[in-house]
């Protein structure tokens, strides 16, 4: 398609950006704005390592035509460490030995973001529904589930909001 | 050409007309980005009319823009049509039902495509506009053109919503599905089911199965079967073989064998038979 003008907001910050709105948010956020926590996997849907937030919803990157994103907002892994340290769900990742590759990690934590900030306090299967997308090939998923569990009670005890 | 992203249908309607069939609708793009992309889209997902649930001139109106989380958690459609519910939260997975529409899951026209089975099986009919302003409305199986195709021209037509009759006194309805794993899997059969008691025997019927044929399949013979019988164990005994002998079905070296998806249109009619029974008289829930 002929390239267009799309200004979006990314991790807080205008973005004006002359591309084919036919590519994808996954490219365009890799290749184009140099943010590499998000993932390149299937590039189909199916393994969710390239997770975002568009609107506070997680969604496939790869599945997302770029033009779709004007006006939105679109949230990255980026995004999530302020100030030098760590958002509290990726210090439950790395206490808990959630992280074995680590390939998978940022769109399992975007997701248990996207989770917690719904649903800040989730029962086990609600946190096993909310990382169904998102496929761990180490097969770690009893540590990811732990951290998440873990994170939300952190939260909870630190009266923090999820932001 | 270009990617629009429209807030009126009017805009919509101008944009496919201006482009003379070079453009086509698109909602979540799910489906469609994976194809080879049209030279030109016109996105619906923003335009309010088509984007919300509601409840107008008795029936429940679902707009063809409403994601699979949308519809999964709106408390109409759990309430009434609980089919469709079940059905949506079956779709992909949590990042493709955040943006993925039920308009999509009807006009993408997979054979099983989850949401179109439970639509189905609640007998949804929808509505749609053409370039000319013309409006029609059809019911969502005879959109079905051949496998994966549908009979809804997106370059010339929008469909605007899905009108369901809701599910009241005596009505329940089910969706079941069965699948290689819970998540991320197409099913090897999905069916769903809608039916009216009344004095514990069925007054109405509507079991749907997929993939059968190009779209889901109403199961016309075992819906007459049942008409005027309780949904007891016996009953439940011959839809099963019923279902599974009136299907011929194609097997799949990724999914399963003929012969196994045969025997699941069965097993899975007679279980949201089952189900959708015990939602229409809560009192024997659990028999």
């Amino acid at each position: 398609m002929k390239k267009q003008v799309i200004i979006f907001q990314l991790n807080d910050e205008p973005v004006e950006i002359y591309v084919d709105p036919a590519e994808s948010l996954l490219t365009v956020l890799r290749d184009r704005l140099g943010l590499y926590g998000t993932k390149a996997g299937c590039s189909k849907g199916e393994c969710g390592a390239c997770t975002v937030l568009l609107d506070d919803r997680a969604v496939n990157s790869c599945l997302v035509p770029v033009g779709k994103v004007q006006g939105c907002k679109v949230e990255t892994i980026e995004n999530l460490s302020r100030g030098g340290k760590v958002h509290p769900i990726q210090e439950e990742f790395v206490d808990k030995g959630a992280v074995q590759c680590g390939f998978c990690t940022p769109g399992m934590v975007l997701s248990a973001y996207a989770l917690l900030k719904e649903n800040p306090q989730p029962a086990r299967d609600q946190i096993k529904m909310a990382i169904s997308g998102n496929l761990c090939r180490c097969s770690g998923y009893k540590q990811i589930e732990e951290a998440i569990l873990s994170a939300a009670k952190k939260l909870a005890r630190q009266g923090n909001s999820i932001t | 050409m270009s990617y629009l992203t429209v807030s009126t249908l009017e805009e919509a309607l101008t944009s496919l007309s201006d482009s003379s069939g070079k453009a086509r609708v698109v909602a979540g793009a799910t489906d469609l980005f994976l194809q080879d992309l049209p030279h030109s889209l016109v996105d619906l997902s923003a335009l309010p009319e088509i984007t919300v649930v509601e409840e107008k001139d008795g029936l429940i109106s679902i707009g063809a823009a409403v994601t699979h989380t949308a519809a999964a958690s709106s408390s109409l459609i759990l309430a009434r049509a609980r089919a469709l519910a079940e059905g949506c939260s079956a779709v992909g997975s949590p990042q493709i039902r955040n943006i993925g529409t039920i308009g999509g899951n009807v006009i993408n026209a997979a054979p099983a495509a989850d949401a179109a089975v439970a639509l189905i099986s609640l007998g949804a009919e929808a509505v749609l506009i053409d370039v000319n302003r013309e409006t029609r409305q059809e019911a969502v199986e005879n959109l079905y053109w051949t496998y994966n195709r549908s009979l809804v021209d997106s370059s010339k037509e929008i469909l605007l919503r899905l009108l369901v009759k809701p599910c009241l006194g005596g009505e329940g309805s089910a969706f079941t599905r069965f699948a290689v794993r819970r998540a991320l899997a197409l099913p090897m059969v999905n069916a769903a089911a809608r039916v009216k008691l009344e004095n514990g025997l069925v007054k109405k019927v509507r079991l749907v199965a997929a993939p059968v044929r190009p779209a889901p399949t109403r199961l016309i013979q075992t819906e007459e079967l049942v008409i005027n019988q309780p949904v007891d164990k016996d009953t439940l005994k011959r839809v099963e073989v019923s279902a599974a002998g009136e299907v011929e079905v194609r097997g799949s070296q990724l999914r399963c064998s003929a012969r196994y998806r045969q025997h699941l249109v069965g097993v899975l009619i007679a279980r949201a038979l089952k189900i959708a029974a015990d939602r229409a008289d809560p009192g024997k829930a659990g028999d």
